[in-house]
C-alpha cells in the first residue's frame, strides 16, 4: 500500500532531523545540561524511527523498545544529574571545558581565545506582571510592635 | 537479506549534476548554512539571518517527501514535523539553558502527536507525562540548583570555529544520504508493508493499549523485569552519588578546619 510506505518515509526523515539536530547540539554546546538535553533529543529521533518502522512491519517491537527507551532514558538522567550536580559543587561551573583533563594523551588544551562581552541589549529578562493586592501597611506597626 | 542489495545499488549510479541541480542539495545547504549561523558564538542579527535561511532549507526538504493519503493527515504531519524540527534547532541554539530546556519540552508534545498520528496511543501519553512531565521538570530542578545567576559565558562560546562546522557537516550527510535513499526508492526494495486488517496481533487496533499491555507482559516479560531492576540500581546509584559527595565535602571542610587551626583541637 503506497500510502503506508509514504507515512513510513515522512516519519523516518523527521526521526533523521530529531537526530541530527541532537549530534550537533551535543558537540556544539558546552553546558552540560544542554548536552544532556540533546542526547535526549537524539533518542527521541531513535524512538521515532522505531514507532513508524513498528507500523510499517506491524511488529510491536517498536513501541516495546522505545518504552524501554523511555526507561532508560529516565534511568540515565537520574543518574546523570546526580554526577553533574557533585561536578557542579565542585567546580561552581556547568563549563564542560572546566574538566578537560580528563581527555586522551597528546591532546592539545582547548583555550579559550575570547569571550564576546554580552550586549546590552541581550541583557533582557522575562518581567512578571505583578499580581494580588498589596496589604495595608500600619506604619506604627513596622516600627514598633505592639504586641507580642 | 535480498533487500539490502538493492537499497545499495540505487546509491551507485550517484551522479553529481543531477544532485546539485536537485532540490535536496540545495535545502541540505540553506538547512546547514542556516543552522550554523544560529549556533552560539554570534550576534543577534545573525541568528535572524540564519533561522530564516533555515527555515528555507526546511521547506526546500519537506517538498521532497512524498505525500501522504488524505488532505487531514498530510497537514497535521506537516504542523507537527515542522514544530519538531522547528523546536529542536531553537533547543540547540537558545542562549540561555532554560529556554532550551523549554523548547525541548516542545519538541517532546509535538513527538508525542506523531506517535498519535501513527496509532501510538500509549507512547504519545507515555512521552507527554513521563518525558515531558517527569524527566524534563527534573532537568529544571537542577537548573535551579547549578545555574548561575544571569547569562554564563559557557553558553555564548563554543569550542572554536572546527567543532560546528564539522558537526553541521556530519549531521547533513546523515539526513541528507537518508533522504535521498528514501526518496529515491522504487516499489521493490523495501519488503511490503504487512497487510493490516485481520490479525488478530495488529498494531492498529480498537484495543491498543490492551494488546500493548499483553504483548509487554507475555512476549516482553524478562526486559519488564530488567528494567525494573535498571529502575531500583538508577535510585539506589543517584542517592549513593549525593550522599559519598556530602561525605566527601565533610570531610574536606573537616581537613581543611584542622589544617588551619595549629596544633589541631585539643577539647574537640
Amino acid at each position: 500500500m503506497p500510502d503506508e510506505l509514504a507515512l513510513l518515509q515522512n516519519y523516518l526523515v523527521v526521526g533523521a532531523i530529531l537526530f541530527a539536530v541532537g549530534l550537533i547540539g551535543f558537540l556544539v554546546r558546552r553546558n552540560m545540561i544542554v548536552m544532556f538535553l540533546c542526547a535526549e533529543m537524539m533518542l527521541q529521533g531513535v524512538s521515532v524511527s522505531l514507532v513508524a518502522w513498528g507500523r510499517y512491519h506491524n511488529d510491536w517491537g517498536g513501541q516495546m523498545l522505545t518504552i524501554f527507551i523511555i526507561t532508560v532514558a529516565a534511568c540515565e538522567a537520574g543518574i546523570g544529574l546526580a554526577l553533574i550536580l557533585m561536578l557542579v559543587q565542585a567546580s561552581g561551573r556547568l563549563d564542560i571545558a572546566f574538566w578537560q583533563d580528563v581527555r586522551e594523551e597528546g591532546q592539545p588544551a582547548f583555550v579559550d581565545h575570547a569571550v564576546p562581552e554580552e550586549r546590552a541589549e541581550d541583557r533582557v529578562w522575562p518581567r512578571l506582571t505583578p499580581s494580588g493586592i498589596e496589604p495595608v501597611v500600619d506604619q506604627d506597626e513596622l516600627s514598633h510592635r505592639s504586641r507580642v | 537479506m535480498t533487500h539490502v542489495p538493492a537499497l545499495l545499488a540505487r546509491t551507485a549510479d550517484f551522479d553529481w549534476r543531477s544532485f546539485v541541480a536537485s532540490p535536496l542539495c540545495w535545502a541540505l545547504l540553506a538547512g546547514a548554512v542556516g543552522i550554523w549561523l544560529m549556533l552560539p558564538g554570534g550576534g543577534s542579527r545573525v541568528r535572524v539571518a540564519g533561522s530564516l535561511i533555515a527555515a528555507v532549507g526546511l521547506g526546500l526538504l519537506g517538498s521532497l517527501l512524498p505525500q501522504l493519503g488524505d488532505l487531514s493527515t498530510q497537514i497535521l504531519f506537516w504542523i507537527l514535523a515542522g514544530l519538531t524540527a522547528i523546536s529542536a534547532v531553537a533547543t540547540i541554539s537558545m542562549r540561555s539553558p532554560v529556554y532550551c530546556a523549554i523548547w525541548f519540552a516542545l519538541t517532546l508534545l509535538t513527538t508525542a502527536g506523531l506517535f498519535l498520528l501513527q496509532g501510538a496511543q500509549f507512547l504519545g501519553v507515555a512521552t507527554m507525562v513521563v518525558y515531558a512531565g517527569a524527566i524534563l521538570v527534573t532537568f529544571l530542578f537542577v537548573l535551579m540548583l547549578a545555574q548561575p545567576e544571569g547569562h554564563a559565558y559557557y553558553d555564548r562560546i563554543s569550542w572554536g570555529r572546527f567543532a560546528p562546522a564539522v558537526a553541521t557537516i556530519a549531521a547533513i550527510i546523515i539526513v541528507g544520504g537518508l533522504t535521498h535513499i528514501l526518496t529515491n526508492l522504487d516499489e521493490h526494495s523495501l519488503p511490503h508493508a504487512a497487510a493490516a486488517a485481520v490479525n488478530e496481533n495488529r498494531v492498529i487496533h480498537e484495543q491498543h493499549v490492551a494488546k500493548l499491555g499483553g504483548q509487554l507482559f507475555s512476549r516482553h516479560l524478562v526486559s519488564v523485569e530488567v528494567a525494573g531492576t535498571l529502575l531500583l540500581v538508577a535510585l539506589v546509584g543517584a542517592i549513593a552519588i549525593v550522599i559519598q559527595g556530602k561525605e566527601k565535602r565533610a570531610t574536606d571542610a573537616q581537613a581543611r578546619q584542622m589544617a588551619a587551626s595549629p596544633g589541631g583541637s585539643s577539647d574537640a
